[in-house]
């Protein structure tokens, strides 16, 4: 493997041993259902895997591409809102106007369907609409970035502020959006003649399905000769600019299909929990999804799906339990300070550690201790020795 | 790649931090399940401790915590105990989802008493509609909306204004400047405020709303100097009250001349403010800290014990402490075996009991609550003076602004 840094050579370098993981991971989540019969669980646990898609998603563009979106909540919230538009317009016109007209709009003197809203009478077109909006806003802020070779801390400040003002926009135009109460009470969604009920199975299976595809898809892409050209512009831009690449091109293509999954998550979020909100387009899950990638790893797309599954699960099984009802917001700090303190690459850094010692033992069973200090230089120099 | 036994060693230690922090309580079953046994019954209190409601819904987490005790010390309810299981949405919509489910759901509890603002409950909404729970809201709202899932304990539009406009009118004269959060609330506020004026020959001067949590209002106190409102009619929520309230004071406008009255400002925003800047403007609510009862001063002096001699209750902590006494007795009605949510709403229907405020009744057409009008004043010590008090409840209207349409026990019923 050409490209210097460390961390993608335990990435990157050993394909067959992390498209397993993943495809064990994935075997995990489908055969949970099996073993846990209980519908408030398993929604709980759907909610957890969608959130995992929006880490997994982020790890793409900051892992790999080296961008820090901390706006990455804003693909998430326009797929959300995407999802809950069309379902919207299916709702049972209990508190709705004329023409079915969604209630919100009623309360605000809105007398006909807008434009924008028409065409999300279709399911389809909602579900193309909620990957290729958030794709697309993201290609046309990666073009105005990249293009004008906007880097590090600025492409942080400006897509958080991208998603800021999307926030302030719908909490303002509040006769199309429902403003700060969000899109709610929508009809459940129903495709190939199945009801995604929020407690049942199939939907716990369609988030499930969706995670592997999404996994396997962003795996893929890092693979593939754009997805080397990604981590050597992460490693050194210049370099791989003076060589003749478009840097621009594939920043933005990696920055759009990060959004792309970023928006799936969003679908599938209102889905499980049946409403869509500003919140979830704010700053505050936005810099969440950030803390879960440290923690599990921003250089490892399975890593980064499960330290948002685990942070979330810790966070709501500390909140929930009487003894620290009062203080998990503390109690949650402190394990964000000592992750970043002794595990800077995350979890998926200290399993990357742990396979790499269980390895040497399988070569020629010398005590690891001494491969340590024989090897000090990483695994590199272990293989030139042999 | 670069890494030593030491690093290793810390990063073995990082996990077992985290593993040790609970981490498998979401692979088992929830062990909750098995304890909705007899004996007790289980009701949910879902109050945001953290975040950025935190400080007033503290207070209703405190008021609705000490109905339950009052009611345990009595001897429960059917000689059962009544168990609070308290959780904490963190002020977030998501999270108020999220825990409502654990409640209904995983904790089977027959009840819910949550939320302050209307974000929150419409978050909650579908888990209760869905599960056929029941949801007890103790805030002041924009009505509009027609439930079976969720009991209303505080006003309703047409019960803190219908007597408020016209007062104003007559104490202050017919030029209304609205200034709101810009949101449902103060909009529908706003939207049966001007039916009113409509009525009693009152003019809008102007209409305006800021961004929730909006704290600069130099402007909009400009525009309160050029147009020459005789009355500021405020729906301004959360922060933005204390600080409209300030700049006011600061920039030096008379009270006396251009009062705000406001549908939002109670003895738990004049705290944060300070008695000074709140002097001398006007509140309609149900319930004010200083009115005079039996029942009232039972609830204040307990709440003094219970929460410290600092603590102040307000509108929305009245309703949390009532509701959980209505919520008792409609229990009491019931068999055993027949405590379940839809059952405690039907028996709830038409109950009566006598609140701070004075007697309360559940609506049993809309499941919102008779409540008892009252207009104060402001005054520098904190406290409110209660200028007016209604002769009789009023009922409450929820559709009051929407002539033809009616919330009734079948839904939403709209005469053409």
């Amino acid at each position: 493997m050409p490209l210097h840094n460390s961390a993608s050579s335990s990435a990157s370098g050993r394909p067959s041993i992390e498209l397993i993981t993943i495809l064990v991971v994935c075997a995990i989540i489908f055969a949970v259902p099996t073993l846990l019969n209980n519908d408030y669980l398993l929604n709980k646990l759907a909610r957890y895997l969608v959130l995992g898609i929006l880490a997994m998603s982020l790890s793409l563009s900051w892992g790999y591409a080296g961008i820090l979106n901390l706006g990455q909540a804003m693909s998430f919230g326009l797929g959300s809102y995407a999802m809950a538009m069309t379902l919207k317009l299916k709702t049972v016109p209990v508190h709705t106007g004329p023409q079915g007209l969604p209630d919100f709009m009623v309360w605000n003197n809105v007398t006909s369907l807008p434009w924008f809203w028409q065409p999300f009478e279709s399911h389809l077109f909602a579900i193309c609409a909620g990957m290729l909006v958030p794709a697309a806003v993201a290609a046309a802020l990666g073009w105005f970035m990249f293009r004008g070779r906007v880097t590090g801390v600025y492409v942080a400040i400006i897509t958080l502020a991208a998603m800021v003002v999307l926030n302030l926009v719908i909490i303002d135009q509040q006769q199309y959006t429902g403003g700060f109460n969000g899109i709610t009470d929508l009809a459940q969604l129903e495709y190939f003649g199945i009801a995604f009920d929020a407690y049942s199975r199939a939907t716990y299976y369609l988030v499930s399905f969706c995670l592997t595809g999404a996994l396997l898809l962003a795996y893929a892409f890092t693979q593939t000769k754009a997805g080397l050209i990604i981590q050597a512009i992460r490693d050194h831009e210049s370099r791989v600019r003076y060589f003749g690449y478009d840097v621009g091109a594939y920043q933005i293509a990696a920055f759009a299909l990060s959004a792309a999954i970023a928006g799936l998550a969003g679908m599938l979020y209102t889905i499980v929990m049946e409403f869509a909100s500003p919140t979830f387009l704010g700053v505050q899950l936005s810099l969440s999804v950030v803390v879960w990638c440290a923690v599990g790893g921003r250089q490892s797309l399975l890593g980064a799906l499960l330290g948002a599954i685990l942070v979330a699960g810790v966070q709501g099984a500390l909140s929930e339990s009487a003894a620290f009802v009062e203080t998990w917001t503390l109690v949650m700090g402190a394990l964000f300070v000592l992750i970043v303190l002794f595990l800077p690459k995350g979890l998926a850094g200290l399993a990357g550690s742990l396979w790499t010692l269980l390895q040497w033992r399988r070569v020629d069973g010398i005590s690891p201790v001494r491969q340590f200090h024989q090897t000090e230089g990483g695994h590199e120099r272990l293989s030139s020795a042999e | 790649m670069t890494f030593t036994r030491r690093r290793l060693l810390k990063n073995a230690a990082g996990l077992g931090v985290l593993a040790g922090a609970g981490f498998p309580h979401i692979w088992i079953k929830n062990a909750d399940l098995a304890s909705a046994a007899a004996g007790e019954i289980k009701v949910g209190v879902l109050f945001s401790l953290t975040g950025t409601t935190a400080i007033i819904e503290e207070s209703l987490n405190k008021a609705t915590i000490m109905a339950i005790e009052e009611i345990n010390a009595a001897g429960g309810i059917k000689g059962m105990k009544v168990v609070p299981v308290v959780e904490d949405p963190a002020s977030d919509p998501a999270t108020f989802a999220e825990k409502a489910r654990k409640l209904v759901v995983g904790d089977k509890c027959v009840s819910v008493f949550g939320s302050y603002t209307s974000a929150s409950r419409k978050a909650v909404l579908p888990v209760f509609e869905r599960q056929n729970n029941l949801y007890w809201y103790p805030t002041l709202y924009e009505g509009r909306e027609c439930s079976k899932n969720v009991i209303y304990t505080g006003a309703v539009p047409n019960q803190q204004q219908d007597e408020f406009i016209p007062w104003l009118i007559n104490k202050f004269g017919k030029k209304f400047y609205l200034i709101g959060s810009n949101y449902i609330y103060p909009k529908e506020e706003n939207n049966y405020c001007k039916k009113l004026l409509q009525k009693h020959g009152g003019e809008v001067v102007a209409e305006e709303y800021v961004p929730l949590g909006h704290s600069e209002f130099s402007s909009v106190i400009n525009k309160f100097r050029s147009t020459q409102p005789n009355v500021i009619f405020s729906t301004v929520v959360g922060d933005s009250v204390v600080a409209l309230h300030r700049q006011y004071h600061a920039a030096g406008l008379d009270p006396a001349k251009m009062p705000m009255a406001s549908l939002t400002t109670s003895e738990n925003e004049i705290a944060a403010m300070g008695g000074e800047a709140a002097a001398g403007h006007f509140t309609s609510a149900p319930y004010f800290m200083v009115y005079e009862s039996p029942e009232n001063a039972k609830f204040v002096a307990a709440y003094k014990k219970r929460w410290g001699a600092d603590k102040v209750t307000h509108f929305v902590s009245e309703a949390c402490y009532f509701q959980v006494h209505l919520f008792k007795q409609a229990v009491e009605k019931l068999a055993v075996s027949d405590i379940t949510p839809p059952h405690i709403r039907d028996a709830v229907k038409g109950q009566e009991t006598l609140a701070p405020q004075g007697k309360v009744r559940i609506e049993p057409e809309n499941l919102h609550t008779w409540l008892w009008p009252k207009i104060a004043q402001a005054q520098s010590n904190g406290q409110f003076k209660i200028l007016v008090q209604a002769k009789n409840w009023l009922k409450p209207l929820p559709y009051a602004a929407y002539p033809g349409q009616v919330c009734t026990d079948k839904g939403l019923v709209v005469k053409s």
